[in-house]
This record gives C-alpha cells, structure tokens and sequence, in this order.
C-alpha cells in the first residue's frame, strides 16, 4: 500500500496543502485530478523527496518513504528532464544504474525499454535531436527501466498524440498488472476515468473526494433524471413535487430529484403526456463530479 | 521485486556521477580540441626556447694542417667566449673553402702554425675571427716563449667567491614556475567553467529534479567536482609531462631535479586550487538557471583567479616582496603565488605550510556553505535565486 498520510505544506504565506491524504494499492492505477495549482506536484514532489513537507508523511508498505525506498520508485516529474546531450541508451543506462542496477543488468534493461517503447532505433542519438514525442518517451523510459515497485507520474500524458496517450497506457497497465501501484495526475478527465480504478480529487489543499469512479457517482450530490418525452407541453415536470428541472429542450428534460422524490411518479407524470422514447439514471461523467467537488468546497470555504 | 538491484553506498552513487562526468567530457570535441591546443602550446614554448638558445652554443671550426695543440687551443677560447668549438679537419684548403660556403663550419683556419695563418669566412669574421685570433696568438706567444727557453711558472688562479651561487638556478626555476602557474591558472579557469556549465546544465534541462530523486545533492556536487576534478588532474599530470620530458629532451634547463620538484608543487597547489574554486563555481552556478546568467554569478571567483594570477607575475621578480608574501597565504590566492615563492626558493618551509593549512580550512568552510547554496537553490528554477534564500531555504 502506498499511502499519503496528512501532508501539510505551505510556501510562505501560502498554504498549498492542507492535510493531503489517499492511498493507492499494489496493482492500482490511481488518476490524481484537481485544477491548476490545487497542489497535485507538491504532493509528487514530497513523495519525491523534492519537497519537504511541514507535516505529514509518505509511506510504502507500512514504511516511511526514504532514500532507499525512493531507488525502487520510478519517477516522472512534471518538468522534463533528461540530459539533452547524452544518447538516449547511455541516458538510460545511467537511470537504471542510479536506481541500484548493475552495469551489465542496466545495459540490457536500457536496451529492451528502448525496444518497447519504439525508441530501438534511436538509441544512439543524442536526446536533443530527438522530436518532443519520443522524447516524451525517453522520460519514460528513464522512469521504468529500473522495473520499479511503485511509479509516480506527474503529467505523464501531457504532449502525446492520441497513439503515445495509447502506448503509455498500456505500458502503466501493464506495470499495474505486475502489482505495480500506479499514481499520475492529470488534467484529461476522461482518459482517468477510462484508466483509472480509483480516482482523487485535489482541492484547496485536500482530498474533496476518492474512490472508484462509481463511489464518487454514488456519493455525488443530486441524483439527475433523463427523461424524452417527444409530445409532452413544455413544464410538464415541474408540477412533480421534489422535483427541479435542470433543463428543458423540445420533450428532452434533465430532472435533479430531491430527497423526497420518487422517480415512478415522475415517469408516471411522463407517460401521462404521451410517449416516452428514453427514461434513465444519468451517469455523471467524472468532469461533472470534478466540477462538483471543485465547486462544493468553493462554497463551503467561502 | 527486481533481483538485480542492489543499494547503493553514497560513494558508490558519487562514483556514478563522477564517472558519467568523465566519459560525457573526454568526448566533448571541445574538450579535446583544448587540451590538445595547451600541449602544443608548451610544446611551441620548449621548441622556441631552443631556438633561441642555440644560436650562440656552438662554433664549428673547421682547420686544414691542425694538431691536437692547435684543437685545445681553439677550445680554451671557446670556453672563454662561453661557446663549445667543435674542430673539424680537412686535407686541403679547396674542401674547407666549400665547407665554409656550404655553411657546414663557422670558418676555416688555414695553417694555423705558419707564419702567414688565414681564416675563410663566409662575411665576417664575428665572434668566430676573434677566437681564432686569440687562440692563433696564443700559441704563437707559447711557442716564442719555449724558443727563449723561459720558463713560466703556473700563474694564479682567481678564485670566484659566489654570494648567491643559486641566482641562476633560482632565476630558472621561477621562470618554469611562471609557465607551470600559467597552466594551472589557465586549467582552474577551464575546470572551474565545466563544473559550473555541469550544474546549470542539470538545472536548465531540469534533469536535476529526477536525479534528486535518487539522491542527495551533496553527493551529486561532490560526484560532479571529483570527477571533472580527476579529469583536470589527469591533464595538468600529461601537460606536466610532456613539459618536463621536453625540457630534458632538448637540454633547456640545467637542473632538471629542480624543474621536476617545481612542476610537482604546481601540480600539488592544482589539487588544491581546483577543491576551492571547484566547490566555489558550483554553489554559485547553482543561483541560475540559464547557461546565459552564468557570468552573473561565477565572474567574482574568475576576478579572484584573475588577481591571483596577475600578482603571481611580479611574485616571481620578487618573491620576498609584501604583496607576494602576503597573498600567498590568501587562500584562492595561495595556489597561484605560493608555487612561485617556493621556487625563488624564498618561501620558508613553515610558510607552506600554513598556507596550505589554511587553504585546506577554506576549502572546508567553503564544502559547507556552498553545499548548502547549492542544495538550497539547485530545485529552484526561473530567476537567479538570492544567496540569502539559497541558504535559508531547506529541502
């Protein structure tokens, strides 16, 4: 289990985390969402040793998060970084060796991450001639070849075109199917919510919401009604009680029920206009509950 | 999970670094190109050298009717004329005429023992006429002398009373430490730049941010400033070399045990030398983050070297002076006077050692200040970053 437990950090006068906390288990695939700013590299920073937090800690199978610990995370941090002049295979070579892996181990890990990531024939070049996109991948290759234990990703899909944001997520699958815990942030909310099995939501320095996709669903606030109603008035629902209309367009209604409202009498009401073409639970999409979450502390801070 | 990784000791991860400084710089061209340009250029020096001094070593005199009196008289004016006559001997006057006009001998003295002796030369006579000339008379006033049957005793001999019989030596071996100390000036400068290009470079390609990750920032400094620093001794060690050998090779210099003693001072003050502003142009190349700003910060360390190198010169006119006794105790200043003080031979032994006493105490003060510079401002990209934020920023 890799656990984030209460981090508190604050640069000067500004509080940037304030009591992070989820944690993420061997074989998950955790998307780490919250807008710009809300403190998503911070916390990667932390785990990272990059950052020191005020309070709080970072732990890796019940143990504190330390030097040693850090050698078996692969890392990608938001800002690129490879040594622009160094060739791609000696580049990671000297990861993987930096990770604890022996010369001639290194060698042979550098070689077939290379292969597997399609970088086989550009080992030999220098990384600055390389286009942004392979070097993209490079990046993260240099996180993988040390096969580590746990990997943090800070962006990871950032810049990729539609067949590198496949080709990663395939690669981070496959990590997950070794038992790899898995953390990436990420601002493509439904690339997370295709990918991902847990999700958390950063904002205002905290954690608003986690869990599966479905638990967020299932704790949204407001359940929404889709209803078709091609021949009904236009109104019809209001008269329902419990029941506010959210939108309307020629017979096509989303309806938000309140707590005392019972969704049989709304179709009732529905079916009492004429035909009905679509009545349905609306799932939310995990933009909506972003936006919810994001909003709702909003409120409650202001 | 993975059976082939071990952990790692921090020397372990020191050596990694410093062994991906060596093998990215030794094939850097420029790198190359560089020390390749310093050899030829101590090369070109030993080579003009000699071509000054030959000039005036040698006369090659060729004789026609010679005998063993007239070559040891010919040679006793040559080492009073403080050159070393060679006596060639031909059978007639007709080869000793082409020798001459071929340039293969000085002159050529033509019975030398007859009444009427002659010498060929291809303008003037020069230095050359007045050496026959005095060995000719000479023996003429030694053969008149035995003919009236006078008997000389041995006339006295002065004996030379030398009040500095050093000077010369001394005069030698603060020139070599002159050229040793503009190396080592021109390989601190050099090496000081690499490890302060190394770090912005890590900074600016942000690279450093995953290298922290499996490390601390000690040990990257530390990694980086050995390995370049080996790399630079590695250089200073071939050039010193090279230098000595050809000195030796083309006689240059009269004592060749003082020259060695000189160049390995110059090469013990490198180590020294390069630790400081190694450590120096690191922490402050640390505050930025674009090779462009780099001057910004490491031009106070440059002018430091710069001024060291700049009294090193009048230090060797006179070494027992105030500002050269002075300065080489003034660590940064030390590694550049102290080699040219201690081969004028006017440094006391006591002397040396406190200076590098107390070079090796700045070096450890610097090691600390500067570490923590560098890990306070290396994870702080954009601006320059304020030495006073650099030291109280913690990780």
């Amino acid at each position: 289990m890799l656990e984030f437990d209460g981090l508190y950090k604050a640069y000067g006068s500004n509080q940037v985390l304030e009591g992070v906390g989820f944690s993420v288990a061997p074989g998950q695939m955790f998307g780490f969402c919250g807008s710009n700013g809300a403190g998503k590299t911070t916390t990667m920073r932390i785990a990272m040793g990059l950052a020191r937090a005020d309070a709080g800690e970072v732990r890796w199978s019940g143990h504190l998060v330390d030097e040693t610990v850090r050698r078996r995370i692969g890392y990608m941090p938001e800002e690129r970084g490879l040594y622009p002049k160094m060739k791609v295979g000696e580049q990671l070579t000297y990861f993987a060796r930096l990770h604890g892996m022996d010369a001639a181990p290194a060698a042979r890990a550098a070689e077939s991450w290379a292969e597997r990531l399609g970088l086989g024939e550009r080992r030999g070049d220098r990384v600055e001639k390389l286009s942004l996109g392979n070097q993209q991948r490079v990046q993260l290759a240099a996180a993988l070849v040390s096969e580590p234990d746990v990997l943090i990703l800070d962006e990871p899909f950032s810049g990729l075109d539609p067949v590198g944001v496949d080709s990663l997520a395939e690669a981070l699958l496959e990590q997950c199917r070794r038992g790899v815990p898995v953390v990436f942030s990420s601002h493509q909310l439904d690339l997370v919510e295709r990918l991902c099995d847990a999700v958390g939501i950063l904002a205002r320095g905290k954690i608003v919401a986690s869990g599966t996709v479905d638990e967020l669903r299932r704790t949204a606030v407001g359940r929404q009604l889709r209803v078709v109603a091609p021949d009904a008035p236009p109104g019809w629902a209001a008269s329902v009680p419990g029941v506010r209309v959210v939108s309307e367009q020629r017979g096509d209604v989303v309806l938000e029920l309140g707590a005392g409202a019972d969704d049989q009498q709304v179709l009732a009401a529905a079916l009492g206009t004429g035909r009905v073409s679509h009545f349905a639970w609306r799932e939310p999409t995990l933009v909506e509950l972003f936006r919810d979450a994001v909003t709702d502390t909003r409120e409650v801070a202001a | 999970m993975s059976t082939d990784v071990t952990p790692h000791t921090p020397a372990q991860l020191v050596r990694l670094v410093a062994g991906r400084e060596i093998s990215t710089r030794i094939r850097d061209k420029g790198f190359l190109i560089g020390s390749a340009v310093l050899i030829v250029l101590i090369l070109g020096m030993l080579v003009f050298q000699v071509a000054i001094n030959s000039g005036s070593d040698e006369t090659k005199i060729g004789v026609v009717g010679g005998s063993a009196a007239v070559t040891q008289a010919l040679r006793t004016q040559g080492d009073a004329l403080d050159t070393d006559v060679q006596v060639v001997a031909y059978d007639d006057e007709a080869a000793a005429r082409t020798a001459v006009e071929d340039g293969d001998v000085d002159g050529a003295l033509l019975s030398p023992s007859g009444d009427q002796p002659e010498l060929l030369v291809e303008k003037d006579g020069g230095q050359t006429g007045t050496l026959v000339q005095n060995a000719v008379q000479g023996m003429s006033i030694t053969a008149q002398l035995a003919d009236a049957d006078v008997q000389l005793t041995d006339p006295p001999t002065v004996d030379v009373v030398s009040l500095d019989p050093d000077a010369d030596a001394d005069l030698e071996a603060t020139i070599v430490a002159l050229v040793s100390v503009f190396v080592l000036y021109s390989l601190l400068i050099l090496f000081g730049n690499f490890v302060a290009q190394g770090v912005v470079e890590e900074k600016s390609s942000r690279v450093v941010e995953l290298l922290l990750a499996t490390m601390k920032p000690w040990q990257l400094l530390a990694g980086k400033v050995l390995g370049l620093g080996l790399l630079g001794l590695a250089q200073m060690l071939v050039i010193a070399v090279v230098g000595v050998a050809g000195a030796l090779t083309f006689d240059v210099v009269d004592l060749p045990g003082r020259l060695i003693g000189t160049v390995a001072t110059v090469v013990a003050w490198f180590v020294l030398g390069y630790a400081f502003y190694a450590s120096v142009f690191g922490a402050a190349a640390s505050l930025v983050s674009r090779q462009e700003d780099l001057a910004s910060v490491t031009t106070p360390a440059s002018l430091l070297l710069i001024v060291g190198f700049v009294v090193a010169v009048p230090a060797a006119q006179d070494p027992g002076g105030t500002l050269a006794t002075v300065t080489s105790f003034i660590p940064g200043l030390s590694p550049l006077v102290m080699p040219v003080r201690q081969a004028a031979g006017a440094a006391e032994w006591w002397e040396v050692g406190l200076a590098v006493v107390l070079m090796l105490v700045s070096i450890g003060v610097i090691l600390r200040i500067g570490g923590r510079i560098y890990a306070g401002a290396l994870l702080r990209t954009g601006g320059k970053v304020k030495l006073r934020e650099a030291l109280a920023a913690e990780r």
